[in-house]
């Protein structure tokens, strides 16, 4: 029953090279940021990344030379960075491939994994050479309205990697706040990993079974680490660590300086 | 009588683009917005609904974030409305207005938000897709604004077309646009340019009839944009300048 409760490199040794992975979370709010950091850690390659709106997630992997490709909508570090420049340099060198999206259209992707079909309608899309380029089809309405619908075909991630307030030991996954993309991916993908702050009993998620975003029977793996989306937000624990971010984003500064000082690695130094 | 910043015209301009009982949406990169739907809720009489990409309905956040998917702009909210269902709201029709991002705008409203070049060998790669390619065609009513107003960010020509289904609305440093006959024309300049400056200084050939400088910022817009950047922390870091 336990044997889903593992430490963070348990967790990421399971991810083989080449993995398709969905993240969860939305720019620096909610992300799996210390699994991501662990990847690198274990010198994951050949990734494919899933996820509507990365950011620090994305760049950091490109960074570290970790991904072979990008499914994503729009990719930013936000709050004030602006673009995310180890990301961008990646793109702009073919160093990675782009598969570009608009966040719908992604996520249209994944609902039709979750819904067991091979395609699925998505609205708007009219007139954007993003259709073109991906090579979407549009059909015309089989039951007659005349309307023609962009259909975009299924996106079924590996693995489902999201960041959580709480977890039990079942598996059973609560989220505060906006889930931003989380459920969707969570139903998309073959496997759900989940990261959580902080372990809490089985009795008190059966008292509100309605938080629960994720039910234990599809989640295979967790880890308790909290702080795990530093540098980034958990709401309502912690915000984005700005000045961490920054430090990030300095380009004098080095990746292993950054590495060393996630909370995970603190975690581990005290253990 | 009050003038404006570069900043506060963009913010001010934003926020009359909304209207009462509308449902009125802020997204994800997207500062001046938010503080226009912020600045909406504290200058003008009407209500209107604001949601977020933080999940937020009428939220009443205790503050203002340096990034606009924050999830404190949820904090007060009595729901929390998220991703998949903001979006679907808009492809049924249920967004009135939406407030979304460009990098490049044309003459059509249309917008590039993916890359400078050729999209396969890009000068520059830009964030991407994101909202607009879903949400632009299927809001009632989709407004942008550019920190920079200039024959590279307001094209006769996008190097690639993102989204399509036009603008309602663009408002620059020195100019408000809305979509007149499928088109954006001229609606108002800043009273520091001047018709000339905004012609020359735009890609695409525009109807500017009826157009006239912008209304000086009101004394309730003044103090709603103070009270939300008293340090006026946004507005340095936005930098926006007229020329």
């Amino acid at each position: 029953m336990t044997q889903k409760l593992m430490s963070l490199s348990e967790m990421v040794e399971r991810v083989p090279n080449g993995a398709s992975l969905a993240l969860g979370g939305s720019f620096l709010h909610r992300g799996p940021f210390a699994f991501v950091r662990e990847l690198i850690r274990q010198g994951k390659r050949d990734l494919e990344i899933v996820k509507q709106s990365p950011g620090y997630d994305i760049d950091i992997l490109c960074r570290a030379g970790c991904v072979k490709k990008a499914r994503a909508g729009i990719v930013a570090m936000e709050g004030n960075f602006g673009l995310a420049p180890w990301y961008r340099k990646a793109v702009e060198k073919k160093q990675i491939v782009l598969e570009e999206h608009a966040c719908m259209t992604l996520t249209a992707g994944l609902r039709a994994s979750a819904f067991g079909v091979p395609f699925q309608p998505v609205g708007g899309v009219h007139g954007s050479d993003l259709a073109a380029l991906n090579k979407w089809a549009s059909i015309k309405d089989p039951y007659g309205s005349g309307e023609d619908v962009w259909v975009i075909p299924a996106i079924k991630p590996d693995i489902a990697v999201i960041h959580a307030n709480e977890v039990n030991e079942l598996g059973d996954t609560r989220i505060y706040g906006t889930y931003n993309w989380d459920r969707i991916m969570t139903r998309a993908a073959k496997q759900v990993f989940v990261v959580a702050e902080k372990l809490d009993s089985v009795e008190s998620f059966q008292k509100v079974p309605e938080l629960t975003l994720v039910p234990s029977f599809m989640v295979q793996a967790m880890s308790i680490v909290p702080n795990g989306a530093w540098p980034g937000s958990c709401w309502p624990l912690y915000e984005v660590d700005y000045p961490a971010v920054e430090e990030y984003m300095d380009t004098a500064g080095s990746l292993e300086a950054h590495k060393a000082r996630a909370p995970e690695i603190a975690e581990r130094a005290h253990a | 009588m009050p003038s404006w910043s570069g900043f506060s015209y963009i913010v001010t301009n934003l926020a009359r683009f909304i209207r009462p009982g509308e449902v009125t949406f802020s997204g994800v990169n997207s500062t001046p917005p938010m503080m226009a739907c912020l600045l909406a809720k504290r200058a003008y009489d009407f209500d209107f609904t604001y949601i977020n990409v933080a999940g937020g309905v009428q939220p009443t956040p205790s503050k203002i974030p340096l990034s606009s998917s924050d999830p404190v702009l949820a904090e007060g909210s009595t729901a929390i409305f998220a991703n998949e269902d903001f979006y679907d709201l808009c492809t049924r029709g249920g967004m009135d207005l939406c407030f979304l991002g460009a990098a490049q705008v044309d003459g059509l409203g249309r917008t590039n938000v993916s890359a400078i070049g050729d999209w396969h060998n890009p000068k520059v790669r830009l964030p991407g897709g994101g909202g607009g390619a879903v949400m632009l065609p299927t809001a009632r009513r989709a407004v942008t604004w550019r920190t920079e107003h200039s024959k590279r960010t307001m094209v006769e020509k996008l190097d690639f077309i993102t989204a399509a289904g036009g603008m309602a609305g663009v408002v620059t440093p020195i100019a408000v646009f809305v979509k007149r006959d499928g088109k954006l024309a001229l609606e108002s300049w800043h009273p520091e340019a001047t018709l000339d400056e905004v012609k020359a200084r735009t890609g695409f050939a525009f109807d500017a009839g009826g157009a006239k400088p912008t209304p000086a910022p009101s004394a309730r817009e003044v103090e709603a944009l103070r009270s939300l950047d008293p340090q006026g922390r946004f507005e340095g870091d936005a930098s926006v300048a007229l020329r």
